[in-house]
């Protein structure tokens, strides 16, 4: 955390702004094809990364969804590098091999996206039983949508986790759908965090449209977690204002329904107002960010339009780690 | 000046063909009006404006492969050409 509470509160701001500018020009330039193998948008989602994001040592390790934008951004990956890998361009994160599902940065605790519903509290799971045997002093989360708390394998991995004490945290980024699916429909008992509660470990149903309490249940869990307490389960509750992927015709869900929670309850609105109220940032000064980080955004596709693809050359490097020998 | 385009949708949509226009060019639309009807590799999709104005020229004739992502008609503001 800054030392400074104001400069800390407006990177916060800030970094929500980032997100949303981000996924709002991503998205328009999927609709016109540019972005590879398409785009889950994460637009009302800002506060749970970043949030989360606030709460962590640089150190410590992620591993998120098919919807990662958000949380690949708030862990600090330069939007430019998000914006190339999504356009498939050999200047993104994985090269231009993995686009918008396949985010990582592993030497900086992104242990990446994927494809697989619920895959990322496995993998955070596993990277927490390395990191308790390893003897360091940092921790895994594992993100998982409100889909992916009916999956077997996900509570076989927290049950993994409550036995063995490790240094985990499952965080639900609960937008409330499974693609089209509302979670009531489909989940049994309803309540994630009563399931986490049965399952043993300290569970808590938050706001997730508010950042500095995902952010305070977030430092909780990791200090339990650093004294040797074991493993938290946070759902919070949060909203996708757009489809589950880019162009979607969604009859799903009511628009009265979609616009209470971007008038009411939107995460970057309420912060700014709650900022601007404590005089953190005047409106001026809110406008100005907004405009700093639209030309920022502008200058990400900029960046990936004009970088190459993948060489051809190229398409045998990382297959493998190189013990098998170099081929060509 | 509003470019209205065929959206790439779904994980790999390359081509869609356009089956037919609903409006003329020269004509008045209005926001949420259907231009044109495509039919991708999965559906048949209406696209709509977002705005309102004069509907400039077809791009494309009925029955032609249009690219993902590519504009077949633009809506003029007052004063505005193509």
């Amino acid at each position: 955390m800054m030392s400074n509470d104001k400069d800390w509160k407006r990177k916060l701001l800030r970094d929500m702004v980032v997100i949303r500018t981000f996924e709002e020009t991503a998205d328009k330039l999927t609709l016109r094809g540019k972005v590879a193998g398409g785009m889950h948008n994460s637009s009302g989602q800002e506060a749970v990364a970043v949030g989360v994001m606030s709460a962590l040592d640089p150190k410590d390790v992620i591993a998120t969804t098919h919807r990662s934008h958000h949380h690949t951004i708030a862990k600090g990956m330069d939007p430019k590098i998000v914006m190339a890998e999504l356009f498939a361009k050999s200047t993104g994160c994985s090269k231009g091999r993995g686009a918008s599902m396949h985010l990582a940065d592993v030497d900086n605790g992104n242990f990446g996206g994927n494809g697989i519903v619920g895959a990322g509290v496995g993998i955070a799971m596993g990277a927490a039983m390395g990191i308790k045997q390893l003897g360091h002093k940092k921790v895994a989360v594992g993100f998982v949508g409100d889909g992916g708390m009916n999956t077997g394998r996900t509570w076989e991995a927290i049950n993994m986790a409550v036995i063995n004490k490790l240094p985990f945290i499952c965080l639900v980024d609960n937008n409330q759908y499974a693609v089209e699916t509302f979670i009531d429909r489909v989940t049994g008992g309803r309540d994630i965090a009563k399931r986490g509660e049965g399952f043993g470990l300290p569970s808590f149903t938050i706001d997730g449209q508010d950042v500095l309490e995902v952010h305070r249940y977030t430092k909780e869990a990791r200090d339990r977690a650093l004294r040797g307490e074991g493993p938290t389960l946070i759902n919070a509750l949060t909203y996708r204002y757009y489809g589950h992927n880019g162009g979607e015709k969604g009859q799903y869900r009511t628009q009265e329904e979609i616009a209470d929670w971007r008038n009411n309850r939107d995460p970057i609105d309420r912060f700014s107002a709650q900022l601007i109220q404590e005089g953190i940032i005047s409106q001026d000064e809110f406008i100005a960010l907004q405009t700093e980080v639209t030309a920022q955004i502008n200058a990400a596709v900029e960046f990936a339009e004009q970088s190459p693809y993948p060489d051809l050359s190229t398409i045998y490097e990382d297959v493998d780690s190189g013990l098998l020998g170099a081929r060509s | 000046m509003e470019e209205v385009f065929v959206p790439a949708v779904g994980m790999a949509m390359d081509n869609a063909v356009l089956l037919e226009w609903q409006k003329e060019p020269g004509d008045q639309v209005n926001a949420g009006d259907v231009i044109a009807i495509i039919e991708t590799d999965k559906t048949t999709m209406e696209i709509t404006c977002e705005t309102s104005g004069t509907l400039g020229r077809h791009r494309y004739t009925p029955n032609s492969e249009v690219p993902a992502g590519n504009t077949i008609t633009v809506v003029l503001g007052a004063g505005e050409s193509e």
